[in-house]
């Protein structure tokens, strides 16, 4: 009898672990151990069919779907210039990966072609935000900008459109790495 | 035949603390494994125990199809560090 | 008498499965690294299982087919999982590459 009552009380335990988790990808974890421990109970208690359901659907399936929702949604989507090893440098890329996992986020680049197709795609809403290196667009601005020795007065800039990211990268990110602005359309 | 179910509650406490108490998400994996296995176990038993076919048919099926769901899942958390 | 000898060595069976369980996962407390872990429980969870279900096996031969497959599926599912398991937590090299990163639209 007493080792009933322990395994019915590990159940209550585990799902105090699921809630106390901050990681949504530990909590998908400590999902699959509370769906582990609910199917052995209801074993216990005779509710094979219960158990089989639990196991199959509660845990496999949407533990899965979860997975790959919460992949695909907690993303920060940062459009860039199509060549992105060179427009996007590995200093800032590093401190926004780091800034972000603070935040269980993660960076996801999507390279553009121009411009005019980096200004559209930020304001169609396809990325969360565009980065704009200052580096010269023309061959004559190059040399306008070579005379400049100075890069850090002009340092690229980070166009974010949602004003809760840009809150949450204020203090991620150095001002002189990169300038963050609110994006307004 | 309870102290086998008592030994089986004792080695199944081991990985919920090790889950509950590490960081690092494949740590945390790698109890999950070892919790699914042992109670797909322990259903077993308790099955054979009671004598209950039924339950013994839910243990065999969870124990088969229940790691698959941890394989997808730590495919899908491995893309996760690629990307 | 011969009964109670195959009876005895069931749950001698099952002693032995449990003792491999806890020796097994007692090394996942500690901070060692991933594979040592894995190799570990990977060893005595699949060990310490069939032994324990070929006690039960011992103790009831009429449930034989739902044993002998469960002992099958753990055998099979226990070795492919722990390989996946090493395969996805170490990270191949040209993860780190940031060109695979970007994604081409537009």
């Amino acid at each position: 009898m007493a080792e009933l009552i322990i395994i019915t009380a590990l159940l209550p335990l585990t799902a105090l672990m699921l809630v106390t988790q901050t990681n949504p990808y530990h909590a998908l974890v400590i999902r699959g151990i509370l769906g582990a421990i609910a199917a052995l109970v209801y074993a216990l208690f005779g509710a094979a069919d219960v158990a089989l359901t639990e196991a199959l659907v509660g845990t496999m399936l949407s533990i899965t779907l979860y997975a790959v929702a919460v992949r695909s949604s907690m993303s920060f989507r940062l459009g860039v210039l199509e060549p992105g090893d060179e427009v996007l440098p590995e200093a800032i890329a590093t401190a926004l990966r780091q800034g972000l996992q603070r935040h269980h986020l993660r960076l996801e680049r999507v390279g553009y072609g121009s411009e005019e197709a980096l200004e559209g795609a930020i304001a169609r809403q396809e990325v969360h935000a565009i980065f704009q290196s200052s580096a010269p667009a023309t061959v004559a601005d190059a040399q306008d900008r070579s005379a400049q020795t100075s890069a850090a007065s002009h340092p690229p800039q980070l166009h974010i459109r949602l004003p809760r990211l840009h809150s949450l990268l204020q203090g991620e990110l150095s001002p002189e790495l990169a300038h963050l602005k609110l994006y307004e359309s | 035949m309870n102290w086998i179910l008592v030994a089986m509650i004792i080695a199944l406490c081991i990985p919920i603390y090790e889950a509950w108490q590490d960081e690092d998400i494949w740590q945390k994996m790698l109890a999950f494994g070892s919790i699914a296995t042992k109670t797909s176990i322990m259903i077993l038993v308790i099955s054979v125990l009671r004598d209950d076919w039924m339950i013994g048919v839910v243990g065999v099926l969870i124990l088969s199809v229940g790691n698959a769901g941890l394989m997808l899942l730590a495919h899908v958390l491995r893309r996760l560090n690629q990307l | 008498m011969i009964t109670g000898f195959i009876s005895l060595i069931s749950s001698g069976l099952i002693a032995l499965g449990l003792v491999f369980w806890i020796w097994g996962t007692w090394p996942l407390v500690g901070d060692r690294s991933l594979l040592f872990k894995l190799h570990s429980l990977s060893v005595s969870d699949t060990l310490g299982s069939m032994l324990i279900i070929v006690g039960l096996l011992l103790k009831i031969p009429r449930e034989w087919p739902l044993l002998v497959l469960a002992l099958i599926s753990l055998a099979i599912w226990n070795t492919v999982l722990g390989y996946v398991l090493a395969y996805c937590s170490t990270p191949s090299p040209r993860n780190f590459r940031g060109s695979q990163e970007v994604r081409h639209r537009g």
